[in-house]
């Protein structure tokens, strides 16, 4: 619909642009059918470098929304597999590209909710993953060696998912993370970098993936935490940083985690990722105004998700 | 961009080279019709890769890949394999980094592949200055920063200065020289800069101790002292009250020992006080500012709560009910966690 609407001309549109204060399920489902049939546009291509990532995000903010049979099974671990780099052992964010960690996790998540975990070798993914740790206990994210706790997370994360935890160095894993933990109670993205409600994520939920919550100052980290909020309601990923729909996940999952999700202010947080839907394309946005996308239409569902969970 | 170029495709020097298309087409038919410079260039990219071919003509293509997709990691990859093969200059390639850097602060492989230039070349004096201009863009940059903070950790640690043929490449006290004065720069332009806050505590409590800093009891002295005139400057900047207690924490000095300092930030303004008295140890709050300031209640009840006795906790009660009905009522839920937490310990006491 919105897609063939364009300007009316009498200035007056007949179509009803629903009110933002519900989820719109129905129309982010669209958009999200939608994302894959622009291939003409400049865009898309120069997005393939997240495309898998793309479909994770989108394939899931249908799940949560219970509409995971809007998108075409066959087709997407079709599209899965033809990523997968056989040099490598890994999966890349599109066919024909090389092998990353961000990308292979994403590939594990997807058959693992399709149910068809059986398409890989997951002795060569184990190995590829493993791989990428560096001395230090970080990993990069592929063979290029940009390193940071992101990959870290990713690592732990699809490990865990092929139940090969046991195979990984945890401890060297686990000093990484101790050394990246500020004086403020979060982490950061490598050992001196600043806190980061992202990185909070990703260092806290791999160190409860390693069930090594002590390494955590609960207290501390909760309470920065719910200072990312602002008095509109959205959170923020740092101090005196703008609020964005996609901390709604960030910080909530971290606070998820810590079971301190309560010291959130839900109402105005649901008020303000909902205000950032696109009443009349559908998806949603970082912030009121924008355009959306996917990455924050899965984390404003998500979002919206664990704070009604 | 480099639009007065001519296509790949329609250049002698490429004649050699068959293009390969992007061979996955989601819906065969919806033309495409997207840049067709984008196109061109990465059919011949994906060629190259295929050749695996290393040479100077695959550092143009790969410069205008980059130009056009600045996150196109592979093509940042198959770069930097090429410099090395072909043996190219790589402070030639910094150079042009330097300007393809400041137009895309944000993407991450911009940072990674400086960082790979600088392990090679191992002058990381110059690149300093280079970041500071690039945070004149953007102050908050968080690739930036960690940027930075990798370059001194890096080149700055005891001995990194020394090559392997053991010979000293630059001066090691020289590369922190100036760090503290940077800090003081960036929080002068915006004293709530979280970043540069916590650059600051990098540098002085997260990174080794250097030459001239050994007295750490002079050094914390001094801090203190440049957080608490950072306060009254601005009493509402929640980042440089945690610096206050993120460098009694790693002193292990309590909280209480900044009471007197804490409790006129706590009140609305006394008309009464007098500012002519200079106390450097406990600089008033500015004239003008907006009082009581949040984050000195909450440190106020802390040091209450810290000191334990039962009229201590009432107070601190007291100061948290404030923060949930008045102050700070985004966070009433966890002001009401605080007082129950409290009242919890309190009864489990007695
Ligand atoms: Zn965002």
């Amino acid at each position: 619909m919105a897609l063939t609407s364009t300007t009316s001309p009498q200035g007056s549109s007949s179509k009803e642009i629903p009110s933002t204060d519900t989820l719109l399920a129905d129309l982010h489902v669209q958009y999200i059918q939608n994302l894959g049939k622009s291939t003409s546009d400049l865009t898309y291509h120069l997005t393939a470098h997240l495309r898998l990532n793309a479909i994770y995000w989108g394939y899931t903010a249908l799940r949560i929304m219970g509409r995971g049979d809007a998108l075409d099974r066959d087709e997407m671990i079709d599209f899965v597999m033809r990523c997968w780099d056989d040099a490598e052992g890994g999966f890349a964010a599109h066919p024909g590209h090389d092998a990353h960690l961000l990308s292979t996790l994403s590939a594990i998540q997807i058959l693992i909710m399709q149910d068809a975990l059986d398409r890989i070798d997951v002795e060569r993914v184990v190995k590829f993953i493993l791989s990428l740790q560096a001395p230090s206990g970080v990993f990069m994210g592929d063979k290029w060696g940009e390193e940071d706790t992101r990959f870290l997370y990713c690592a732990v994360s699809a490990l865990s998912l092929l139940s090969s935890l046991h195979l990984l160095d945890q401890e060297r894993t686990v000093q990484y993370l101790i050394d990246c933990k500020n004086y403020d109670g979060g982490f950061g993205s490598v050992i001196g970098a600043e806190s980061h409600a992202a990185r909070v994520f990703v260092c806290v939920g791999a160190l409860a993936i390693l069930g090594r919550m002590d390494v955590v100052d609960e207290e501390t980290l909760g309470w920065w935490l719910a200072e990312r909020q602002l008095p509109n309601g959205g959170l923020n990923g740092r101090p005196e940083k703008l609020e964005d729909v996609c901390y709604s996940f960030w910080v909530l999952s971290a606070m998820a985690i810590l079971k301190k999700v309560g010291w959130i202010d839900e109402k105005k947080l649901v008020a303000f990722i909902l205000s950032a839907q696109d009443p009349e394309g559908g998806g949603i946005a970082d912030r009121p105004g924008d355009m959306p996308d996917v990455f924050h239409t899965l984390f404003g569902v998500a979002g919206e998700w664990i704070l009604c969970f | 961009m480099s639009e007065t170029k001519p296509l790949y495709s329609k250049r002698p020097e490429w004649s050699d080279v068959v293009p390969v298309e992007q061979y996955e087409i989601v819906n065969p038919v919806a033309p495409i019709f997207y840049s067709e410079q984008y196109k061109d260039a990465t059919n011949y990219f994906r060629a190259i890769t295929k050749m695996g071919e290393k040479s100077p003509r695959v550092l143009e293509l790969t410069e205008s890949i980059i130009r056009q997709n600045p996150a196109h990691y592979t093509a940042w990859q198959y770069r930097y394999e090429t410099l090395c093969a072909t043996n190219a200059s790589l402070a030639d390639e910094l150079k042009l980094m330097d300007e393809i850097a400041i137009k895309h602060l944000k993407t991450y492989q911009v940072w990674h592949h400086r960082r790979l230039l600088l392990t090679t070349l191992r002058k990381p004096k110059p690149e300093l200055e280079f970041i500071k201009k690039v945070l004149h863009e953007d102050t908050k940059n968080y690739h930036t920063w960690s940027y930075r903070q990798w370059l001194l950790a890096h080149f700055g640690a005891d001995g990194a200065s020394i090559n392997k043929d053991g010979e000293e490449e630059y001066d090691l006290a020289d590369l922190w020289e100036g760090e503290l004065d940077f800090v003081d720069s960036m929080l002068n332009q915006d004293v709530r800069n979280n970043s540069a806050w916590h650059h600051r505590f990098f540098v002085v409590w997260g990174c080794g101790i250097r030459e001239g800093e050994q007295d750490r009891e002079r050094v914390f002295k001094r801090e203190l002292i440049y957080v608490k005139q950072n306060i009254s400057l601005a009493p509402n900047n929640p980042s440089a009250w945690n610096y206050l207690r993120g460098i009694l924490k790693s002193t292990k000095t309590p909280l209480s020992s900044v009471s007197t300092f804490v409790l006129p930030y706590t009140r609305p303004r006394d008309p009464t006080a007098s500012r002519d008295i200079v106390d450097l140890e406990n600089p008033p709050p500015s004239e003008g500012a907006d009082l009581p300031s949040v984050q000195a209640v909450e440190f106020l009840a802390d040091i209450l709560e810290e000191k334990g006795s039962e009229s201590d906790i009432n107070q601190a009660v007291e100061l948290w009910k404030s923060l949930a009905t008045e102050l700070d009522t985004i966070r009433r839920k966890y002001w009401e966690h605080r007082i129950r937490d409290a009242h919890l310990k309190l009864k489990a006491s007695k």
